[in-house]
């Protein structure tokens, strides 16, 4: 009997899962399922490259149009999974149709985290996690027009530089004492800070939005230490969160996402999942983490493809992303949420160097301004894990290729 | 015929190593894979950033920006986020020069 695979979530972990049990030899039903009326795109455009008018959707998307039809793999795009039924192995879609599945991918992905403020429904505040989000920004694009971005995390802090870019006239408001200070600390965070400031960007932090004020429209937005800063639209980037919803009563495991193994495996059979949604059992870190970036939506799903053909391979990628802010180049790969040492090679103040986060003499993950080779060759040692000495990272003169123990980059 | 244009001495690039070079106003990377020459646009089809400032690998040149792969020898994306090939061009090497096709 055929076969019918299931993919719910049309990113770019779904398409290349989709893809990829094509290439695989897979001959049953592959039916890829997305909510956005449109195929898979890359997003890491939106806050950049598109949003500045620089370049076309086209070249965002994952694979031709045609492709899909092309390679029989089924589509129905604009179309939510509202159920799925983990017993008698079906998912139920929004447009009434229910497809049965023996094998099931969950890649749905996150949504933007809403944070009740007074006056979010006015028009003229944007989030932006779709084109449609970005065209939306992207018409109050002009010259002279005055923004204000709330949360300076990377999303924060991308669009904050492309409006800027534009001409646009930028206030940000964040909770934190610097930029990224959550995931890049007081000292890389401070960095960031400068080159916002370089360009004329007026940073507000350690404050919050109060409200959003203006009839029917924001013309405002006050803050809980009284700044009162008058602006044309707002651009709110408070982060995610996974959209788990729809497994309700499936019995898989959710904690920060959908809980999956080392093979993109939930905790129930024939159900998994990949991409920003999986908080995944990463071999290397030997914990279970959850990367909301475009190489892990990328690879994942890829991988949780060839898993659902029974390859069983484990997914061990060192997770890692770029972010170009202005003219800089701002890398990261690894991952920490805590460290107990940082050590620098090159220089913050003139925005070049990287930083290696430690813990317990281990390299966690490390981030890189404007030093994009020396951050490509540090993904080996992460992959290592062994202890290096502070003063061998730290030597600009030591290549950190040879640091490394004979793993390759890729 | 295309037209051989000397770039630098054969022995000042070394094994694995990566330079950029004006040729006729477009900048062209090569590279030396144990002892071969494969010379490439040097600018990377993704957000233009120079491939001779990444990494290679064998026959493949990393972006360090964005990490896209090309083939060096064909100029073929390995992996995006490029999506189009890179031209490359011909070389040769005539009395101790490293030539390039412009």
């Amino acid at each position: 009997m055929t076969q019918t695979f299931v993919i719910v979530g049309a990113g770019l972990a779904g398409g290349g899962a989709a893809t990829t049990l094509r290439e695989e030899g897979f001959d049953g039903r592959v039916v890829l399922i997305g909510a956005e009326p449109r195929p898979p795109y890359e997003r890491p455009p939106l806050s950049k490259e598109y949003l500045r008018g620089e370049s076309p959707f086209e070249q965002a998307l994952f694979r031709p149009p045609d492709f899909y039809g092309e390679n029989d793999i089924e589509t129905r795009f604009g179309v939510r999974l509202t159920r799925v039924d983990a017993t008698e192995k079906v998912v139920d879609l929004d447009d009434e149709e229910s497809v049965p599945y023996d094998a099931l991918l969950v890649a749905t992905g996150a949504r933007n985290r809403r944070i009740p403020i007074p006056g979010l429904d006015l028009e003229g505040i944007y989030d932006l996690r779709t084109v449609a989000d970005c065209d939306r920004i992207r018409a109050e694009i002009s010259p002279g027009h005055k923004a204000v971005v709330v949360g300076m995390g990377f999303i924060g802090s991308e669009v904050a530089a492309s409006l800027r870019q534009s001409g646009v006239e930028v206030t940000v408001v964040d909770r934190n004492t610097v930029p990224l200070r959550r995931v890049l600390g007081e000292e890389v965070g401070r960095v960031v800070e400068e080159i916002h400031r370089d360009h004329g960007t007026e940073l507000i932090f350690e404050d919050r939005v109060a409200a959003f004020e203006g009839t029917g429209r924001v013309g405002r937005v006050t803050t809980q230490r009284g700044h009162r800063i008058e602006c044309d639209f707002v651009v709110v980037g408070l982060g995610v969160e996974p959209v788990t919803d729809t497994l309700a009563g499936t019995g898989v495991e959710i904690d920060n996402g959908v809980l999956v193994d080392e093979h993109c495996r939930t905790s129930v059979e024939g159900i998994y999942a990949a991409g920003d949604i999986a908080n995944h059992y990463h071999p290397v870190f030997r914990r279970h983490i959850r990367v909301e970036h475009w190489q892990n939506a990328l690879k994942q799903g890829p991988a949780a493809g060839r898993n659902m053909l029974g390859k069983n391979e484990p997914y061990e990628e060192i997770p890692w992303f770029w972010s170009d802010q202005y003219e800089h180049n701002i890398q990261y790969a690894g991952y920490h949420t805590e460290w107990d040492e940082l050590v620098v090679r090159g220089s913050t103040e003139e925005q070049n160097f990287v930083a290696f986060y430690r813990k317990n003499g281990l390299i966690l993950a490390t981030v890189a301004v404007n030093r994009r080779r020396d951050l490509r060759r540090s993904i080996p040692l992460i992959r290592d894990q062994v202890e290096i000495p502070a003063s061998q990272l730290s030597d600009p003169d030591i290549d950190l290729r040879t640091l490394a123990g004979g793993a390759s980059s890729r | 015929m295309a037209d051989f244009v000397a770039v630098s001495g054969v022995d000042d690039l070394g094994e694995g190593e990566m330079l950029a070079f004006d040729v006729h106003g477009t900048e062209i990377a090569v590279a030396n894979v144990e002892g071969e020459f494969y010379a490439f646009d040097d600018t990377c089809t993704h957000l233009g950033c120079s491939l001779a400032e990444g990494d290679l690998e064998e026959t493949t040149v990393i972006c360090a920006c964005h990490g896209s792969e090309f083939d060096v020898r064909s100029g073929e994306v390995l992996q995006g986020p490029a999506r189009e090939p890179v031209a490359t061009y011909e070389t040769r090497v005539e009395g101790g020069n490293l030539e390039v096709a412009g």
